[in-house]
């Protein structure tokens, strides 16, 4: 019996996943359990799992094709079982422009078609030409443009599947495009494009000037997608949607060393000056509850509890786990929870939900060796934390006389639609007296 | 005087250059200190082919009986080889003077002297040109070697004067020159010993090649001594050392032909700021543009390549990027012959060198005793044909022959390189039979 793989509900706010990368071919077995692909969601990849087992009988999907949840993605049975009527309706990819929107609309992409569409696939998988004929034919946009132009289109050596002539062949004629050597040729068949000007006889194109569409002379590229491009968007959307503002300031590492000192002398858990730093922001951010909040342009929403976002560089790039109800956490609590979430982000098993429904975000560059730096908002957020690295600074002591002593730079960014220069300042100094004075205890005097 | 574009130098390069220019419509002046045509025409390619072609005659009368013909009395009259050689190279002279006439290029005999800002001067006299080519050519070098003044010690200049045949000629230096004067000399009756210093002769070619031409001579009557050093020359006598140590050979004739330096002293290049490579050669780009503005060079000069028709080339490579055509220098299409009997015709990269470059390649070889015209005509000739292929795509990658005139077969295979033809595209081409250029074609059966 087929039987359908479909796209999991990855978390309550996901819509759609992007299936990143393919792990099986139609016609292999798997077991339940195996790995089929690679999804990712606007915040972090997952492996998407097989709930049975047999053999593969039909992938709906193209990589980088963004797949609505609960839509079918794959059918595993016994070969020769039918399973058309687990093919997803065309209409449910109708709401993103994807690669296989254009492909057909009055079916579901069969694979093959979508196949020859794609440069690489073309030649690895050859589709076989019912007429059985010499020439594979003139697309009939190359057959308008050629009449346009004067030209022959069945003159032409085709560059589509099977040596179709398409709509660039004849541009290429047309816009006196370089002949290309018989290497070349064939890899302009696989989808690869020659220069205006090739570095063979007279222009010719060789095989090594023939590039992948898009390419730059000494550079790889590459195209942007999954996290890359969600982190891309939200950054600029950051950036052209709030008045950021950054305030610099230092604070004395002293006391924090020496509770961390006490700490280990007494024989308790290691506790890291970030997670002192997370602790101090948190109490921080209880004294000052507007910059615990989501600007909405119309609208505040000022969180009740500290929602904190913790920065992570991951292998799929930049992530924001989420200590949730961060302000009802023991310090040591805290540090636990952060450890867990960081880990969880760079092993790629974070949950999309434990990714969203933070209320202030903290970063740190500090251990990567940058002084200081200006940290973007995460958007609604009003605040983001950034903390720099150790600089070695003279104090004047309360006899006047000059002492070394370890100082950490903290610059906040705050969106100044939301909050302004005065507060924030306060909030800083809430933030540095806790870390100077009282580091790891909790704020005593909710209001001086 | 002021020029739109002036040449140092009339060799294979210099006048090519002063045509091509002065054909586009360009005032052109053309200086030369010696003789029209350089070194290819007055001390290097036309008169030692034309005394190889004297040889190889003689040789060809007196080894006649194979195919019948039965000859008494044949000798060899050198001083009437050189009258010929001699008619040959006015006759050629004439032809550039004539050639540089019709196009109305000022042809000036002198030294010139590069100065700042596009003039140059000559005896005394200062021309200014809007672009100047700088094709000064080479120079034998000549090593160091005690005795190495002596009388009869001659570089491939002074050798080529010699209207006597000596009774023994040691050739210190076993590359492409010294194995054609060995080939000349052995051919009619002279004792030929080469010494080369590495461990297989022109080392440059294919192992295999090298190789089959060692046995080829060898088998016309050249000794080689691998891997001797010369240590002195003495009125009768040349010393060397090889692995069994100190060694003496008689000899009332010694060539030294160890290579050649570009001309680049006394042009004023120093002043100029030219940027000369550490080998020596002026460094330019693959138009053959140098780092002065304005100034360009090529040929032996800039210390590429060391072949006439590779200093053509450059030459109108840079005529075209200064009348508006853009092209460039491909020198892993350029083919190189070695004028013996049998003769050496390559082309394109050796297994070696497309290994090198991590390319994964095949190849065939077959000999050339497979070819019924060559067999026909060099019943004593060994050789063969060999092919480098890129594995995947069978693109033709090189290919490197031995035996017979190969050289006046060596162009298709460029052409085919040039257009990177396939194996799939070089079997419907039509080889003439019975041609033995038709070991192009056969030899890719042999390819695994």
């Amino acid at each position: 019996m087929a039987e359908p793989i479909i796209m999991p509900r990855q978390g309550q706010s996901v819509e759609s996943c992007i299936l990143t990368e393919w792990k099986v071919n139609v016609g292999d077995q798997v077991a339940e359990g195996d790995i089929l692909a690679v999804i990712e969601t606007d915040k972090a990849s997952f492996d998407l799992e097989s709930t049975t087992s047999g053999s593969v009988l039909a992938l709906f999907w193209e990589p980088d094709d963004d797949v609505p949840v609960l839509a079918n993605v794959a059918v595993i049975g016994n070969e020769g079982d039918d399973f058309e009527e687990f093919r997803p309706d065309s209409d449910s990819t109708a709401s993103e422009p994807t690669p296989t929107a254009d492909a057909s609309n009055t079916a579901p992409v069969p694979q093959t078609e979508a196949q020859q569409s794609t440069s690489v696939a073309a030649s690895s998988v050859p589709v076989s030409v019912s007429s059985g004929g010499i020439s594979a034919g003139v697309s009939p946009r190359a057959r308008k443009l050629a009449f346009r132009h004067g030209i022959d289109p069945e003159t032409l050596e085709g560059s589509g599947p099977n040596g179709r002539v398409i709509e660039r062949d004849v541009e290429a004629v047309a816009s006196g495009r370089p002949r290309l050597s018989a290497s070349a040729v064939t890899q302009a068949r696989n989808g690869m494009e020659p220069p205006l000007r090739g570095k063979g006889l007279a222009g010719m194109a060789l095989s090594s000037d023939m590039k992948e569409p898009g390419a730059i002379e000494g550079a790889k590229v590459e195209p942007v997608k999954g996290i890359r491009k969600l982190v891309a968007e939200r950054m600029i959307q950051s950036l052209q949607t709030s008045a950021q503002l950054t305030l610099n300031a230092h604070f004395e590492l002293t006391a924090v060393q020496a509770y961390r000192k006490a700490r280990v002398e007494a024989g308790k858990s290691k506790i890291s000056i970030n997670d002192l730093i997370a602790y101090a922001q948190i109490q921080a951010l209880g004294a000052h509850p507007e910059m615990n909040a989501h600007f909405l342009g119309n609208r505040f929403a000022v969180f009740e509890k500290v929602h904190l976002g913790i920065a992570v560089d991951s292998p799929r790039g930049l992530m924001v786990p989420v200590v949730k109800d961060a302000s009802d956490l023991s310090l040591e609590a805290l540090s636990a929870e952060i450890k867990k979430l960081a880990i969880a982000c760079r092993e790629g098993t974070i949950q999309p939900d434990d990714l969203s429904g933070g209320s202030c975000t903290l970063t740190n560059l500090g251990m990567l060796g940058v002084s200081t730096f200006t940290p973007v908002l995460n958007i609604p957020e009003v605040a983001i934390l950034g903390v720099g690295g150790i600089e070695l600074k003279p104090k004047r002591l309360e006899s006047g006389e000059i002492e070394y002593a370890d100082f950490l730079p903290l610059s906040l960014t705050i969106d100044h639609q939301a909050v302004d220069g005065a507060p924030a300042a306060l909030f800083l100094q809430t933030l540095i007296s806790q870390l100077e004075e009282n580091p790891g205890q909790p704020l005593t005097t909710s209001n001086e | 005087m002021k020029y739109d574009f002036a040449v140092i130098g009339a060799g294979p390069a210099g006048y090519i250059a002063a045509k091509k220019a002065a054909s586009a419509g360009k005032k052109v002046l053309l200086v030369e200190k010696k003789k029209l045509g350089g070194v290819c025409l007055n001390e290097g390619c036309v008169p030692s082919k034309t005394l190889l072609q004297a040889a190889k005659t003689y040789r060809h009368a007196k080894h006649g009986s194979i195919f019948g013909v039965e000859v008494e009395g044949v000798r060899f009259d050198f001083p009437k080889a050189h009258q010929h050689k001699n008619n040959v190279m006015n006759k050629m002279r004439d032809g550039i003077a004539g050639l540089m006439k019709k196009y109305k290029v000022e042809v000036v005999e002198g030294e010139a002297k590069l100065l700042p800002n596009s003039q140059i001067e000559i005896d005394g006299e200062t021309h200014e040109a809007t672009d100047i080519l700088l094709c000064t050519g080479s120079s034998p070098a000549i090593p160091p070697i005690p005795g190495v003044d002596l009388e009869h010690v001659v570089d491939s200049t002074g050798i080529l004067n010699r209207e006597s045949l000596p009774d023994h000629l040691v050739v210190v230096g076993g590359g492409v020159i010294g194995c054609e004067f060995a080939c000349m000399y052995a051919s009619v009756g002279v004792k030929v010993t080469v010494l080369e210093a590495m461990s297989e002769i022109c080392p440059n070619l294919d192992p295999e090649v090298s190789e089959s031409l060692r046995e080829g001579l060898t088998k016309k009557g050249v000794t080689f001594t691998l891997g001797a050093k010369v240590e002195s020359i003495s009125a009768d006598k040349v010393t060397y050392a090889d692995e069994s140590g100190s060694k003496e050979i008689e000899s009332d004739l010694v060539l030294v032909a160890t290579g050649r330096r570009p001309n680049t002293n006394d042009l004023g290049l120093e002043e100029l700021g030219l940027d000369i490579e550490p080998r020596g050669g002026v460094r330019v780009d693959t138009r053959g543009a140098t780092n002065i503005p304005g100034l360009w060079a090529a040929g032996d000069v800039t210390g590429r390549a060391w072949l006439a028709h590779a200093a053509s080339r450059m030459a109108e490579v840079v005529v075209n990027n200064i009348t508006g055509r853009k092209d460039h220098m491909r020198y892993d299409t350029m083919p190189a012959v070695v004028y013996t009997s049998p003769e050496v015709a390559v082309v394109g990269l050796t297994k070696e060198e497309a290994e090198e470059r991590g390319i994964k390649v095949k190849v065939g070889r077959i000999p050339m005793a497979i070819n019924a015209r060559y067999i026909a005509e060099n019943p004593d000739e060994t050789g063969f044909c060999k092919v480098v292929l890129e594995a995947d795509s069978r693109k033709l990658l090189g290919v490197h022959m031995v035996g017979g005139a190969c050289s006046e077969m060596i162009f298709g295979a460029t052409a085919m390189l040039e257009t990177e033809l396939r194996e799939e595209e070089i079997e419907e081409i039509v080889f003439p039979h019975p041609t033995t250029s038709e070991i192009i074609k056969d030899v890719f059966m042999a390819v695994r």
